[in-house]
């Protein structure tokens, strides 16, 4: 079953919308600076979102406020408004931050015992992810909140080709979204893998992560359900791979067996091989262990002339949402063909004996793959696509 | 899909042969928590044992691990012996989806701890990679040598449900051939706390779960378990899984025993009596697990216990004010279909309905 893209959305530091994100992206700016969403003693530079458009209702969590910007965007992209009831419609969103009950303000109370708000409970019991979403859009149909850590949105869009594949509903609104918070900035500096300056992909220098925040969100559905309703599909989505490293909690598998095996999951359900993938937006958080086992992957399988980049140097990483911004990064290069330079990349390490790209790169392929690595040793890979698998379930190579 | 293994902790012990001692031998007190601040009362809480989840063999590489990791790791690891099918690491033929409402929190509220005493820039990276959500699932997966699709879902009403609809998905679509579906949850004070402020409890330690009121009484509890299924080939010790139904849809076939999730958890449970009013016999065991947003797990492992051995169990609490037909006799019966009801705290139903 073919399953069609009609709708992206993105909010980051990049951009409030996708137009915005792809004129950041071409200008090569880079929105980073120091927190000011909440107070900390640590000076690590993040790529935070300056405003976020429209009203968020009263109490409700920044993710959420995150995620339905990016859901409205996608929802107007395709077209979908007062007919999504007449669908059953799954809602799968990942994230990290906003699965936890992590309101300092609550828990200083509860340990002081001083009277604590109701008010933050029922914030955090009416704010799981994917719920709330599909409660805020009125839809019925499955809604699942993923958890796997950074990549909770890459995986989350896999659930929904799985949802839409075995026909649990006939669109599906997927992706990632998350708030920066106090809680991960502390728990990524305790473990030494932030940056005191801007971030490097793949940089020989590079010195670890900066934190962002955003959403990315796509609208998925099965052709049959495109052709009902008069729209013509955007991109496919056309394969998903997962794999677990099982080996350590934070650290990735040396070997980088783990993610190979999603790449070639992915390429196998899409029915391509290698040579025919015309770029990668990897993972590529500019820490060292990262880069250097993504990099000696994708040469691995891909080769030394790959066209690659990590889109982290614009946003930050995102965590939750990183693997439904960078899906979205990847739809949007597919349809308008180019991909930007990979912020913050100047030299070549020896040790992945690869290179980003360096500058705005016109692309002519039809297939194009996003990577995410998480803790936990989670590896997930997504194959986009130009044009749909046909009958027989080969793809059609042809330039686009 | 095939139930081809189950391994369960819950505050009873360990392993599916304790589970069908416990269903056998009917409701125990459960202990009680730490005295709450607010309320200077100690909460009757299901909880696990320390000595119940040491196992220096399986968990040999969980050092630093916590109790949410450790239940975890021992339900799935369970479920895999009994299941008897062999993790082939080339194939990676077994998924992993665990499910869960509040995921480690105990470990979170700790590296908050650390943060206001130490400050921001002297916490414990070891507390804070423990306190992601899908610490657990790693650990599951790095027990069993596993490098299958892992994944950690949440959500408050369904999360079990979903994951079992997500389960049958990966099986159709070949994405494996089993999958090791799971849920855990944990209990601490904090959680109790929040349990003291947004629910009844009930202080002599039983929940009634036939009493379809609209205040029910809830008892906390903690636990987790694992079910092995497989595809149509697959083996099938216990029962077949045969659906999951959301959104009010059901199937026509009438069941033997309806399981119902009441246990306090939702405001209101009044809505349980339309469907224990029709001619079928109810019965729940969540006086034996305590309330948990997962508990439907704990259900659905023993209707496929029920179903293998052809035994419907006595319920534990058989307060009946509303005159149900409830089973309140432990025997041999012949067992077709069993389903499991719960209802969320916005009335949506959600029923897994599994067949000898």
């Amino acid at each position: 079953m073919n399953v069609a893209i009609t709708g992206i959305g993105a909010v980051s530091a990049a951009g409030r919308n996708l137009e915005e994100t792809l004129d950041t992206f071409q200008q090569g700016n880079r929105n980073v600076g120091a927190v000011s969403l909440f107070s900390t003693s640590l000076s690590y530079p993040v790529f935070e979102i300056g405003e976020i458009r429209g009203e968020a209702p009263d109490g409700e969590m920044r993710t959420i406020t995150l995620a339905l910007c990016a859901v409205e965007e996608a929802l107007l992209d395709a077209g979908l408004g007062s007919d999504l009831p007449d669908f059953r419609v799954g809602v799968c969103l990942g994230t990290t931050v906003a699965s936890q009950l992590n309101d300092m303000d609550f828990y200083r109370n509860y340990r002081s015992k001083e009277p604590v708000s109701i008010r933050s409970i029922d914030r955090y019991l009416k704010g799981n992810l994917a719920e709330a979403v599909g409660r805020a859009i009125k839809v019925r149909g499955p809604s699942v909140t993923v958890v796997n850590a950074c990549s909770s949105g890459a995986d989350a869009i896999g659930v929904a080709l799985s949802w839409l594949r075995s026909g649990v509903c006939d669109i599906a609104i997927a992706g990632g979204a998350d708030e920066l918070s106090q809680v991960p900035l502390c728990g990524f500096g305790a473990l030494g893998i932030l940056s005191d300056s801007i971030c490097a992909p793949f940089d020989r220098d590079r010195k670890g992560l900066n934190l962002g925040e955003g959403a990315g969100v796509l609208v998925l559905e099965s052709e049959e359900v495109c052709r009902e309703r008069g729209k013509a599909p955007l991109l496919y989505l056309s394969g998903y791979g997962s794999a677990a490293d099982a080996y350590h909690l934070t650290a990735p598998r040396p070997d980088g067996s783990g993610l190979e095996a999603a790449l070639r999951r992915a390429m196998f359900e899409a029915n391509i091989h290698a040579q025919d993938v015309c770029f990668i937006n990897a993972h590529g958080t500019a820490t060292p262990d990262n880069d250097k086992i993504e990099g000696s992957v994708f040469r691995k399988i891909f080769g030394r002339d790959i066209n690659f980049l990590s889109s982290k140097g614009f946003v930050g990483h995102t965590l939750g949402a990183a693997g439904g911004l960078e899906a979205v990064f990847t739809a949007g290069a597919l349809r308008e063909g180019w991909i930007p330079a990979s912020a913050g990349f100047v030299h070549q390490d020896d040790e992945i004996l690869l290179s980003p790209v360096r500058e705005k790169t016109p692309i002519t392929g039809r297939f194009a793959i996003s990577t995410s690595l998480a803790f936990g040793g989670n590896n997930a890979a997504i194959v986009i696509s130009r044009g749909p698998m046909n009958e027989s379930g080969a793809q059609d190579r042809g330039s686009a | 899909m095939n139930v081809a293994g189950i391994g369960v902790v819950f505050a009873g012990g360990r392993g599916i042969g304790i589970l069908e001692e416990a269903l056998r031998a009917g409701w125990s007190p459960p202990s009680r928590g730490e005295v709450s601040s607010s309320s200077g009362k100690t909460m009757p809480v299901y909880s696990v044992e320390e000595k119940t989840i040491k196992d220096r063999a399986v968990l040999k590489n969980m050092r630093r691990a916590d109790r949410f990791s450790k239940m975890a790791v021992l339900a799935a690891w369970d479920a895999v012996k009994d299941s008897r099918i062999a993790i082939n690491q080339e194939k990676a033929s077994l998924g992993i989806i665990l499910a869960t409402a509040f995921g480690a929190q105990v470990t979170a509220f700790r590296f908050l701890d650390e943060i206001i005493d130490y400050g921001d820039a002297n916490v414990s990276p070891t507390l804070f990679s423990h306190s992601v959500h899908n610490a657990a699932a790693s650990y599951v997966a790095s027990a069993l040598g596993n490098h299958g699709p892992t994944l950690t879902v949440t959500q408050f009403g369904f999360s079990f449900q979903q994951a079992l609809i997500l389960a049958r998905a990966w099986i159709q679509e070949g994405r494996c051939e089993n999958v090791l579906v799971g849920s855990v949850e944990e209990c601490g004070a904090v959680m109790e706390f929040i349990c003291r402020q947004k629910l009844e409890i009930a202080e002599d330690g039983r929940i009634s779960p036939f009493e379809f009121s609209p205040s029910p009484l809830a008892v906390p509890g903690e636990g987790s378990v694992f079910l092995v299924l497989s595809g149509g080939d697959g083996p099938k010790r216990y029962c077949e899984l045969r659906d999951v139904f959301l959104d009010h849809q059901s199937s026509d076939a009438a069941p033997d025993i309806r399981i119902l999730d009441a246990d306090g958890m939702s405001d209101d449970e009044t809505c349980y009596q339309e469907i224990a009013s029709q001619d079928v016999m109810i019965a729940g065991y969540s006086p034996l697990f305590g309330s948990m947003m997962t508990g439907s797990a704990f259900h659905c492992a023993s209707a496929a216990l029920m179903l293998m051995n052809q035994t419907r169990y006595a319920c534990p609490v058989q307060d009946n004010p509303h005159g149900i037909r409830l089973c309140t006799s432990t025997e041999q019966k012949k067992l077709e279909r069993i389903q499991c009801v719960k209802y969320s705290c916005l009335r949506e139903r959600a029923v897994i309905e599994l067949e000898r």
